[in-house]
């Protein structure tokens, strides 16, 4: 927008380049291979409307209070929940979100990794070279740790290089390019999938409406885990995107409407990419996260001209995956540099280098990322969502952001049905599904370290910014009290 | 082996391509589609309005319903800037009649 109103924190190039970061962001390896299985398993077209109930009545609220809220601050997830709470111990819930968000990234960064190889080995030719084998080849992967490590290295110098070069010239530069890529290559390889001989059968997994699927609980439970996990909500990010929109920027429509039904969109083209692929050629739809790394690149060597679509394909799932990390790590870059005195440059540094220590045990071995990604997947995303949903709802107030923030230059008018959700329905969902989690797992190793940073993660973070906001100079705006009135 | 592709699978592949690629292409064309109008509005009048009706009107009802709030001196200068811009641009971006404008004034 050619706006004068210019400030001195960075902002979006443009609206496209806002709309591409959160889809970036919010599209990673999940969405590629989960959505369809999980909508194939639990009723096809019934799953699909249990999910898009929960999109609209959950996730899409939850993100326009997330983007509002960090337009409204103009600053990183620390500093814009204290705006809401006050300074003091209850802006811990800014520390809880970026505690939440740089553990993800430790044991995201080695995936990547792994994107990154299959795609450099896609370029090689290497999964249509004869005699070659999939679950070899993985094999032979993770168990080279040095591999593993240089990978891990090579994303996160990748990630640091273009959050170096700042919001508008490195983070929106590859989002513009690289979310369309994706798109393109998807549709790209969904229309030769559902060309296939045999292709019928995984559109009807996927896609048979058994409308008996919506009486059952666990329809809505996964529904439920996969809003949650695909939409990014309680991430940080739309709080961090949210706060480089210009003065005359729209949340709710672009932050909330769009991001969420266009990632799940994503999803619904990968569906139409890949089941088709996978049934046409026999593979087991059940085999989850390994279907891409082992199963995929089984069905290239079979296809017609299958190394070029294994470079299609393994391109833009590197892509999904990178936009998603640079974006993730973003977060943790912003709040630094606004509340320490490193200047940007040093906090991606700083970010990019912690990241990369604490990432090292996760790319040494796959069995500590599966634990660190089954704890903080399954309790740390829903707590991080509580901490932002309790300051906006439970200090900020929604009613006032509502008001404030969210209907200024509104693409649509947010009515007051939105008060009660944020307050409400959307921290009690959150409480559900971990609890939900911590039955399906009770005594099991991993309940027990959920329960252990459930507790500990909060106390760490209330007693860190008691500390810190005591020893800072008194805070230019007035300590905000209570919600809504 | 399924050979043809049964009625109900088509209304599931339907619904998604609706449900989510309509109403995501809607989203993303009604958003760049505003961006274009206040682009062409700030260039044309360097301001615009901020506010819808509704939310102007809602946004008054909040700051007469809180009068100690610690943020009701922003919300008036929200508001505020809002109607002086209604007054002193001809163009506005939503959908505004020259009688609700009239009967606007500043707190």
């Amino acid at each position: 927008m050619a706006t004068e109103a210019k400030t001195a924190r960075a902002e979006w190039g443009s609206r496209f380049g806002f709309l591409m970061a959160m889809i970036g962001a919010m599209v990673g390896v999940g969405n590629i291979w989960r959505f369809p299985f999980v909508t194939g398993e639990n009723g096809g077209g019934a799953f699909i409307l249990a999910f898009l109930i929960l999109l609209f009545l959950v996730m899409i609220p939850g993100l326009m209070a997330e983007v509002a809220l960090g337009k409204y601050a103009g600053k990183g997830v620390i500093g814009s929940i204290r705006d809401a709470t006050g300074p003091g111990a209850a802006a811990g819930l800014g520390v809880i979100v970026l505690i939440v968000n740089i553990a993800l990234m430790t044991y995201y960064s080695p995936v990547v990794g792994w994107t990154l190889y299959y795609m450099v080995h896609s370029y090689l030719f290497t999964f249509t070279a004869a005699g070659f084998e999939a679950g070899g080849f993985l094999d032979a992967l993770f168990a080279n740790p040095a591999l593993m490590i240089g990978l891990h290295t090579a994303v996160m110098a990748i990630i640091a290089t273009i959050l170096y070069l700042g919001i508008s010239n490195g983070v929106e530069r590859l989002v513009v390019y690289a979310v369309p890529a994706l798109v393109l290559g998807l549709a790209v390889i969904a229309i030769r999938a559902v060309t296939l001989p045999g292709a019928a059968e995984g559109l009807v997994f996927t896609f048979t409406v058994e409308w008996e699927y919506l009486t059952f609980a666990q329809t809505w439970q996964e529904a439920l885990a996969q809003a949650l996990f695909s939409t990014g909500l309680g991430w940080g990010i739309a709080i961090t995107v949210g706060s480089y929109l210009r003065e005359y920027d729209d949340a709710p429509l672009g932050g909330g409407v769009f991001t969420a039904v266009g990632e799940a969109s994503i999803g619904v083209l990968a569906a139409f990419a890949i089941f088709p692929l996978v049934f046409a050629f026999g593979v087991d739809p059940a085999s989850g996260a390994g279907l891409t790394f082992e199963a995929l690149p089984q069905v290239f060597i079979e296809m017609p001209g299958g190394a070029l679509w294994a470079i299609v394909f393994f391109t833009g799932f590197f892509l999904a995956a990178l936009t998603s990390a640079v974006v993730i790590t973003e977060v943790g870059v912003t709040t630094v540099s606004e509340e320490t005195r490193l200047s940007r440059e040093q906090s991606v540094l700083g970010v990019c280098g912690v990241i990369w220590v604490l990432g090292l045990p996760s790319a040494y071995s796959v069995e500590i990322l599966e634990f660190g990604d089954d704890t903080f997947a399954l309790w740390g995303l829903p707590l991080a969502t509580i901490a932002i949903l309790v300051a906006v709802g439970w200090f900020m107030g929604p009613e006032r952001l509502r008001v404030l923030s969210l209907n200024q230059n509104a693409g649509i008018h947010v009515g007051r049905w939105w008060n009660p959700l944020v307050k409400y329905v959307v921290p009690l969902t959150m409480v559900f599904i971990m609890a939900v989690f911590a039955w399906e797992f009770r005594g099991e190793d991993i309940m027990i370290a959920g329960m252990v940073m459930l507790v500990g993660v909060p106390l760490i973070s209330f007693a860190v910014m008691r500390y810190v906001d005591s020893r800072a100079e008194p805070q230019a705006q007035a300590e905000v009290t209570g919600g809504d009135r | 082996m399924v050979e043809t592709i049964p009625i109900d699978t088509w209304i599931g592949m339907g619904v998604a391509i609706v449900a989510f690629w309509g109403v995501a292409g809607w989203a993303m064309v009604r958003t760049l589609r505003q961006e274009d109008r206040k682009v062409s509005l700030l260039e044309d009048q360097r301001r615009m309005d901020t506010y819808s009706p509704r939310g102007l009107s809602e946004l008054r009802e909040w700051i007469e319903a809180n009068p100690d709030d610690p943020y009701r001196e922003d919300a008036i200068g929200r508001y505020n800037e809002c109607v002086e811009v209604l007054r002193e641009t001809d163009r506005h971006f939503y959908d505004w009649s020259e009688g609700e404008i009239e009967r606007l004034k500043t707190i």
